[in-house]
């Protein structure tokens, strides 16, 4: 089905969820298409109440403007939605704020070719330093142990939003409830892992988050509460076969 | 229980009662949501009346003041609707996630075929 401007589609979508993301957007757009890849873009507007989606859409890519702010998972969701209903192969999942370096995907689509996997995680640890607070550093360490007991695999950074997943993976994804609302963590690898799909990490480069953080005040404690919840839910849970 | 007391309970239940039941007439509240709350207006309004039963029962459970063993009630009550309701608003949130991306997507699919629709029409050409 022809979708950019009379051009077909592409294997590979990445896919940008954006929330108020104004002053980042059009830098990060330039940064992914002045990489070349073969892969169409896709911004996942959710519910911003500035400029995101104008900007998105004068830069040329394809853009979901999602009514109001569902969150980040439902916004990456629609973005697996949109894939699933258009035949790609491949989904990269990408901030809108800039963090990620695109030039990184090439790193996980090598890493998925050469592993075989269904999944690949970048992780921000395996080459170079990132800098961040002691508690989001614990957290990582604590998460990265629990994923690495229940799946057997280390993975050095299981918060990581830098994500490729191949059909079979985000198609299952997509679905009602199989990706929470707002941030998936080890509770998706915990849940990827249940249903023997094949994940494995890769080097990314990620700069270092400016401005204000959504690990300030309480909200650290809750969200490892509610991690922590969300892991005893999905081991308890009943997934669905994979076709 | 002191007369007061019933007095109270009988009057809050009542007012609970109506009001709630005002609101399903006047279509301001959905008939099934409001039986939660009909139910516990009813329990107040009959409990008040029920110092017979409260009265042993609270003693029979070392409760000195059965008042309190009737607010304990009423607690327990508020609850289970509290609860009933978290639910709905759960399911409501599944709800409107799904209709946001579906939104989304099909007025994404409608953007591009008016695009498409433009681009295949000669211009000049009046179509009616």
């Amino acid at each position: 089905m022809p979708l950019k401007d009379g051009g077909m589609l592409k294997p590979c979508l990445i896919v940008i969820p954006a929330y108020n993301e104004e002053e980042h957007i059009a830098d990060v757009l330039m940064e992914v298409m002045g990489i070349n890849l073969p892969a169409d873009i896709l911004v996942v507007n959710d519910g911003s109440a500035d400029r995101t989606s104008a900007i998105s859409k004068q830069a040329g890519v394809m853009v979901l403007d999602l009514p109001f702010n569902i969150g980040y998972g439902g916004a990456i969701q629609t973005g697996f939605r949109f894939a699933t209903e258009f035949g790609y192969e491949l989904v990269v999942t990408l901030d809108g704020d800039g963090q990620h370096s695109p030039s990184s995907v090439n790193s996980l689509l090598e890493t998925m070719e050469r592993e075989k996997a269904d999944v690949v995680i970048g992780s921000r640890f395996i080459e170079g330093s990132y800098r961040m607070g002691v508690f989001r550093k614990t957290g990582v360490w604590l998460f990265s142990r629990i994923a690495f007991f229940y799946t057997g695999t280390k993975f050095s950074d299981p918060t990581s939003g830098f994500q490729l997943f191949n059909r079979k993976v985000f198609s299952y994804l997509s679905e009602g409830d199989n990706y929470p609302l707002d941030y998936p963590d080890v509770n998706i690898i915990i849940a990827i892992h249940k249903m023997r799909f094949k994940m494995v990490e890769a080097p990314v480069k990620m700069k270092e988050k400016q401005g204000k953080s959504m690990h300030q005040g309480l909200r650290p404690v809750i969200y490892v509460i509610r991690m922590f919840l969300s892991i005893i839910v999905v081991l308890l849970r009943k997934e669905k076969k994979q076709p | 229980m002191t007369f007061s007391v019933r007095l109270f309970i009988f009057l809050f239940g009542l007012i609970l009662f109506s009001t709630v039941f005002e609101l399903v007439r006047r279509r301001k509240f959905r008939e099934e949501l409001s039986l939660c709350w009909l139910f516990i207006g009813l329990s107040l309004i009959l409990s008040s009346f029920a110092d017979r039963l409260i009265d042993p029962l609270a003693f029979k459970l070392g409760i000195n003041y059965p008042p309190a063993l009737a607010f304990i009630i009423i607690f327990l009550l508020f609850v289970i609707v509290m609860l009933y309701f978290s639910i709905s608003v759960s399911d409501l949130k599944s709800e409107n996630k799904e209709l946001s991306q579906k939104i989304a997507l099909m007025e994404y699919k409608l953007t591009r075929l008016q695009k498409e629709k433009e681009d295949i029409a000669p211009k000049g050409v009046d179509y009616e």
